[in-house]
């Protein structure tokens, strides 16, 4: 197991030091990708400036704590970028194009290697720049955060990840079923509108849902609560149980889809 | 020439009802949309406790920002836009230089056709809406032909923006990302999910001197009544300025570009 683990990180290694000449090749791009995020950054900050001009707070959510509550959204779509964003929507075009065929015969996991093949490196600088603003700001906020609350705060931000992982990659999934999915990705972003928004807008039924069924709220309201309100272990024990069912989902479709490809276009 | 023009239009519009699913997450995507903002506004109107904010009750807000991201899908572009830059990028354009017909031409009627799907979709289920909240939408029936009269507008000035950042592919090769940013940006900037009257008064002020008040604003203050019909005369004035200022903005790339090409790809 131990032995399998170091394999898959070494594997991963050589993938990032892969994209990264990939990517440098492309300096350009490299440049441009970073300015698509100032953009995503911005509109979203404008947006909540828009609300905040008409109300005080969103729930629980002060303006400081939305503020607090957005970096940490955008550093959630930074760091999956980094790790996923690249893979995840390449499935549906493996699929249709039979792709998938080549991946299949290497000798390694082959959801793993679907899943990490390619490190979107510019995502480093985001991560880097956001990591800092986040720092800052939590230091200037008008109450104290201490240790502790940054350490469930990085645990329930991984866990996070993992769940946007999940989900973007079984929505990607569905091109074994449908043949040809191109719309996957315009769902996901739509599905995960619900995690760029503060929990404490919704109530009732639906916020348990979002907790629960739908775990959109565990992927950045949650850790931002953990960060600003203090750790909540109940709610830390619930997102673990969620992000290991969600995996465990993941991998079951995943080879529930490579039963159904019959690799038509290869 | 037209019939040359609407056989395009034919061709993408049969091939958009193979995709059936892409009008399925349409309607996902306006519905899911609406109920998120529905959840923030719900939150201020309660917490603040108003009846109404700047001239908008809740239930007049709803409709309002449900018909301006029905609009705003309409006139925004991924599909079209990302097939013209290929174009260009892969030489795939010179097929057009040799044949009597118009670059402009022909993709627009693709950008139509390709959206004609939810043309169909979002009519039926603006009919539903009429039903169901009557009074909120077109007051009278002159609304509903300046509703028309002004989407269509909307729909050529963002295909003539389009265009002229498409075109700038002839000097830059890949101009993806500008395109992925404006379209971010304009989800917002455009109003598809405030509405512009409730941007801060010197953002306001901003917007009004640009062609972004006629892509979504216009058409869904005419179909809901808040614009005075003394004022559609002005807009729609305006509005075609905007078209042919853009359009003829467009061809000047075009034709600058195009003695620039050099058919790499091809």
């Amino acid at each position: 197991m131990r032995l399998m683990a170091l394999r898959l990180i070494h594997l991963w290694l050589a993938f990032f030091r892969n994209s990264l000449s990939r990517n440098m090749e492309y300096k350009m791009n490299f440049i441009l990708d970073l300015f698509i995020d100032a953009i995503f950054y911005g509109s979203y900050f404008f947006f909540f400036s828009v609300i905040f001009s008409y109300v005080d707070s969103l729930g629980d959510f002060s303006k400081d704590a939305v503020i607090i509550f957005l970096i940490i959204t955008y550093l959630t779509d930074s760091v999956f970028v980094f790790f996923f964003g690249s893979n995840t929507f390449q499935v549906n075009r493996m699929v249709v194009k039979g792709d998938l065929d080549l991946l299949l015969l290497k000798p390694v996991n082959s959801l793993f290697f679907i899943s990490f093949r390619y490190v979107a490196t510019y995502s480093i600088i985001s991560t880097i720049l956001l990591s800092g603003l986040l720092l800052r700001l939590t230091y200037i906020y008008p109450a104290p955060i201490g240790f502790i609350n940054y350490l469930v705060f990085f645990i329930s931000f991984s866990m996070g990840i993992l769940i946007l992982y999940s989900l973007e990659f079984l929505v990607s999934c569905l091109v074994f079923w449908y043949k040809n999915f191109s719309v996957g990705g315009w769902l996901c972003s739509e599905l995960t509108k619900y995690s760029r928004r503060p929990d404490s807008i919704y109530s009732g039924t639906l916020q348990k849902l979002l907790f629960s069924f739908f775990p959109m709220a565990m992927i950045s309201s949650l850790p931002a609560r953990m960060l600003i309100f203090g750790p909540d272990y109940y709610m830390l024990l619930a997102q673990l149980f969620i992000t290991t069912l969600a995996l465990l989902l993941t991998i079951f479709v995943w080879n529930q889809g490579l039963i159904r490809y019959d690799s038509a276009s290869s | 020439m037209i019939k040359k023009y609407t056989a395009v239009l034919k061709i993408n519009w049969i091939h958009a009802l193979e995709y059936r699913a892409n009008a399925l997450v349409g309607v996902v995507a306006i519905l899911s949309g609406l109920f998120i903002e529905y959840q923030i506004w719900n939150l201020i109107f309660l917490s603040q406790g108003v009846e109404s904010i700047k001239g908008f009750s809740f239930q007049e807000l709803m409709i309002f920002i449900f018909l301006s991201i029905m609009v705003g899908q309409l006139k925004s572009s991924w599909h079209t836009s990302g097939e013209m830059i290929e174009g260009i990028r892969t030489g795939d354009i010179n097929k057009y230089l040799i044949r009597p017909i118009s670059y402009f031409n022909y993709h627009f009627m693709m950008f139509i056709g390709v959206n004609s799907l939810y043309y169909t979709v979002y009519s039926l289920l603006l009919l539903v809406t009429i039903i169901v909240f009557p009074g909120l939408l077109f007051p009278s029936i002159i609304n509903i032909i300046g509703f028309i009269l002004a989407l269509s507008i909307s729909v050529f000035l963002s295909y003539s923006i389009y265009y002229i950042m498409i075109c700038c592919a002839f000097w830059f090769g890949e101009v993806r990302a500008i395109i992925v940013a404006y379209n971010l940006s304009m989800i917002i900037l455009s109003g598809q999910y405030i509405p512009i009257r409730l941007f801060p008064d010197n953002v306001l002020d901003i917007i009004k001197l640009t062609p972004l008040l006629y892509l979504v604003d216009f058409p869904v203050s005419i179909a809901t009544g808040r614009m005075p019909i003394e004022d559609w005369g002005f807009n729609f004035i305006v509005s075609i300025g905007w078209c042919i200022i853009m359009w003829f903005i467009g061809s000047l790339v075009y034709n600058r570009g195009i003695r620039n090409y050099e058919a790499y790809g091809s």
